[in-house]
């Protein structure tokens, strides 16, 4: 008898394969990320009001190392690398990963937790871009119904516009409990220059997109989940169900 | 921050939309809304608009943009004349983190209850009406979000001989400098805070930017007073409310960083209201602002703002948006120069101008565009092919996959910080995950009709100053891991190898309560399917009944022994062995009802 894979496994495998064939490569970085990666080079300077947007853990003793907030500081490594290496744009990565928060856990909040990343950078990207690349993934990942998104606006220190992004499934075979309601899904936008700067690619020439959003939270949607502390649990009782 | 249709409408002839199209019209070209309740709308101002919109002001701005609804008057765009000047207070800057402060003398004033409009203003705000003079400055700031303040110009000292009567002094406080708030707690300073002083005396009156003072504080007795309408650094006003753990009204604004500019509208409007609430006369201002800020023009093209939002809008369309946020502009060649208002200290780059150009029309007008082609193949991840690879190795040997925590009770490296203060280690093995996991399992086997538990961790441990990526195993046999190594899992290919993904639909929630197991076995003669007596038993079993197999079974001449294995559990409470006992007998009173021999 097949034992089974945990669900956000499956998603990540899933989201890869959606993924790699619109030519996005998986990348990925450190756990334990310096607060240069995490923040200052995602234009987050210190002592700014938007750190503390997110709760961090602090490595003891060493000077500035945390617990990565998001998967975001791999942009910055992937880019710095790829430009180091004298591979110029187009970049297309996706980066699904662990990340942390320092927050007491209930059934919908958990300390550790899993992201996926997405980053587009060319000589033309667009918003209506970055539109469609969401729209696909998340039709080919809801395979069975329509998904509609809708953007709205919103602010991310790495990010403008920055733009948070709703969805909602529609039609006969969506679940009746979600079917036609707009569910907040991720956070996204065009990359700040200073971002892409920072990594080392010029940005007079160069644009990007980034997207950002919750594996576990897909996870909760995808499969009517009701407890976010499951996904850590290791207990059989909800993994055997996947 | 909370948002009052009815103050909203003090900005306009037209009477507003209802709160609901009200807060959906910011909702999709500005702010998210938390709540709408008796026509107040909490907004969440996104952090780049601290500047501007942490205020009614800035919220009718944008709605009358967004909405295309005229304001009657925009405060900040009216002349805010700071006169007459006096010389009787005088403003001592020692501190250059104190960009601007204006103090303005008002003497005779009536201190007493506000006048209702005025107090159902700031309460219906969430806010507490204190006297007229104190709910006058609140409205300032909730108005058009200058934080100002109040002192009792007679508890300060006076003394003509350097000048001017009444001195505000602005100074680095003196390391374990105690000062008493309104708040009516002692708070002790550090040499990294700024105080407000009562100059001639040297004494604090005020914690800069964050609170006032007690000793100076607005009381039914005060008659002259001195206002403060100040700006101070948002990194030293943020590090001084963290410190004393006191945010507050004022605090928050001045964090998020507001113009200097903004000081004297604060003034001219505080004062005249102060003088239409309390009575009094304005004596005059003191304005000492030794660096007037500069703002940069930002350059935009129509070009430019559509390869950012993918969208195809004209010259005219720029323009038009420009003109509804009130963004002044002149057109060089083929670019928009934007003078941004005084108080949009957001607007620096031409990506600032395509995101409001973008909102104000509406992000849903963005039309979906595919990516071309990518012209190189993406890369194979080593790491997750091989983690791919080991995965379902494991999984078509019946092991499945689980996460544990990556915090643990001991290990190389801790977390300086962790708010729930357990396992603050980060793991530097998976074996103590796994055998935990493991022994919670056994104790559930049997309700998921497992022979053995059997599982794998796939993740990251931190030992030798290193991170690495570790397989983990878990079985009868015991607890192992290895590295997770590419090399043994070769990634030769261009592409990932084709592995199954879960079927699963549909989660189904389990209970948390124990279960009980029982065992059932029964003669029968060999033509008789396992399948039939399976049937038997559900339907008398009742709905307790969550797990029933076939677990057994031995021929013994012409008959047949089958045993059976049931799990009972409930939803909401813990069987006992009577509830069970009481299933098992309805159970076997059906079977022998049929003709089964209960072994």
């Amino acid at each position: 008898m097949r034992g089974h894979i945990h669900p956000i496994s499956s998603l990540i495998r899933e989201a890869n394969r959606i993924f790699f064939e619109m030519g996005f490569t998986f990348a990925e970085g450190p756990l334990v990320e310096s607060e240069w990666y995490n923040f200052d080079a995602l234009n987050v300077p210190k002592d700014h009001p938007a750190r503390d947007m997110q709760d961090t853990f602090f490595i003891k003793g060493e000077k500035e190392m945390v617990l990565r907030t998001h998967t975001s500081p791999v942009q910055v490594r992937y880019m710095e690398s790829q430009m180091k290496a004298g591979i110029l744009p187009p970049y297309r990565i996706i980066v699904p990963g662990k990340i942390f928060r320092n927050e007491a856990t209930d059934m919908t909040h958990e300390a550790e937790f899993f992201q996926i990343e997405g980053l587009v950078v060319d000589t033309e990207v667009s918003l209506a871009q970055l539109k469609w690349t969401i729209d696909t993934f998340l039709n080919s990942l809801f395979k069975n119904v329509s998904v509609e998104t809708r953007f709205r606006p919103s602010f991310f220190p790495f990010t403008e516009p920055s733009v948070e992004v709703d969805m909602r499934l529609v039609g006969e075979s969506a679940p009746e409990k979600l079917r036609g309601k707009w569910i907040e899904m991720m956070g996204a936008g065009m990359i700040h220059p200073n971002v892409l700067k920072n990594a080392g690619v010029d940005p007079s020439k160069y644009r990007g997109f980034a997207f950002g959003m919750g594996l576990d939270r897909l996870a909760i949607l995808r499969w009517s989940i009701d407890d976010i502390r499951l996904m850590h649990s290791a207990d059989l009782r909800f993994i055997n169900q996947f | 921050m909370k948002i009052s249709r009815e103050w909203l409408q003090r900005y306009f002839e037209k009477p507003l939309p209802d709160a609901t199209p009200l807060a959906d019209a910011l909702t999709f070209h500005a702010f998210e809304i938390d709540s709408i309740e008796n026509d107040i709308l909490d907004v969440k101002i996104t952090a780049n608009r601290g500047h501007d919109c942490l205020n009614h002001r800035g919220i009718a701005k944008e709605l009358s943009a967004i909405l295309e609804i005229p304001m009657k008057g925009d405060p900040l765009r009216q002349e805010a004349a700071l006169t007459p000047k006096t010389e009787e207070v005088s403003v001592h800057i020692q501190d250059s983190l104190c960009t601007r402060y204006i103090a303005g003398y008002v003497r005779g004033v009536k201190v007493g209850p506000s006048p209702d409009w005025l107090r159902k203003a700031v309460e219906n705000i969430g806010q507490r009406s204190i006297n007229n003079v104190v709910d006058a400055t609140n409205f300032v700031m909730f108005d058009i979000g200058q934080p100002l303040h109040a002192f009792d110009a007679g508890q300060l000292q006076k003394n003509t001989e350097n000048g001017s009567l009444y001195k505000i002094g602005v100074r680095r406080a003196r390391a374990g400098e105690k000062l008493l708030a309104l708040d009516d707690r002692e708070y002790t300073l550090t040499d990294a805070m700024l105080v407000i002083t009562d100059h001639n005396s040297d004494a604090g009156i005020g914690i800069a930017g964050v609170k006032g003072g007690k000793p100076a504080g607005i009381s039914e007795a005060t008659t002259d007073i001195i206002i403060e309408s100040a700006n101070f650094d948002g990194i030293t006003t943020r590090k001084i409310a963290a410190a004393l753990k006191l945010r507050t009204d004022a605090s928050s604004r001045y964090e998020q960083v507001i113009s200097p500019e903004l000081c004297a509208y604060g003034m001219r409007a505080v004062a005249d209201l102060i003088v239409q609430v309390a009575g009094g006369e304005i004596v005059g201002f003191a304005d000492v602002y030794p660096q007037k800020q500069q703002q940069k023009a930002v350059r935009a093209t129509t070009a430019e703002i559509n390869a950012i939002l993918g969208s195809e809008y004209a010259e005219a369309d720029v323009a038009s948006a420009l003109t509804r946020l009130d963004l002044e502009f002149t057109k060089q060649a083929d670019a928009f120069v934007v003078e941004p208002p005084l108080e949009r200290l957001d607007l620096t780059i031409p990506e600032d101008i395509a995101e409001e150009v973008g909102r104000l029309y509406g992000y849903d007008k963005i039309e979906a565009t595919p990516l071309p082609p990518m012209p190189s193949q993406p890369e194979v991840n080593p790491n997750f092919y091989a983690a791919e690879h080991a995965r379902e190795e494991y999984i078509a040997q019946g092991y499945s996959e689980v996460f544990t925590s990556v915090f643990a009770d001991k290990g190389e490296r801790v977390i300086a910080n962790k708010v729930d203060g357990v396992r603050p280690f980060l793991r530097t093995t998976l074996v103590d995950g796994l055998k935990d996991a493991y022994e919670k399992n056994r104790l559930t086997k049997d309700l998921l009709g497992l022979a053995e538990v059997k599982l794998f961790e796939i993740g990251t441990i931190w030992k030798g100053e290193k991170e690495h990526l570790m397989l983990g195993i878990v079985d009868k046999d015991g607890v192992r891991e290895e590295a997770l190594s590419t090399m043994q899992r070769g990634v030769a290919s261009m592409h990932y190898e084709n592995v199954p993904l879960s079927q699963a639909e549909r989660f189904q929630p389990f209970s948390k309560y124990p279960f009980i197991v029982r065992d059932i076995a029964l003669w029968t003669s060999a033509e008789v399917k396992p399948e039939e007596i399976l049937k038997i038993i559900r339907t008398n079993a009742g709905d307790l009944l969550v797990r029933s197999e076939k677990f057994d079974e031995f021929k013994k001449g012409e008959k047949i022994s089958y045993a059976f294995r049931l799990v009972f559990q409930s939803f909401d409470t813990t069987l006992t062995d009577l509830d069970a006992n009481g299933r098992m007998e309805s159970i076997a009173k059906a079977l022998k009802a049929t003709g089964f021999e209960i072994r």
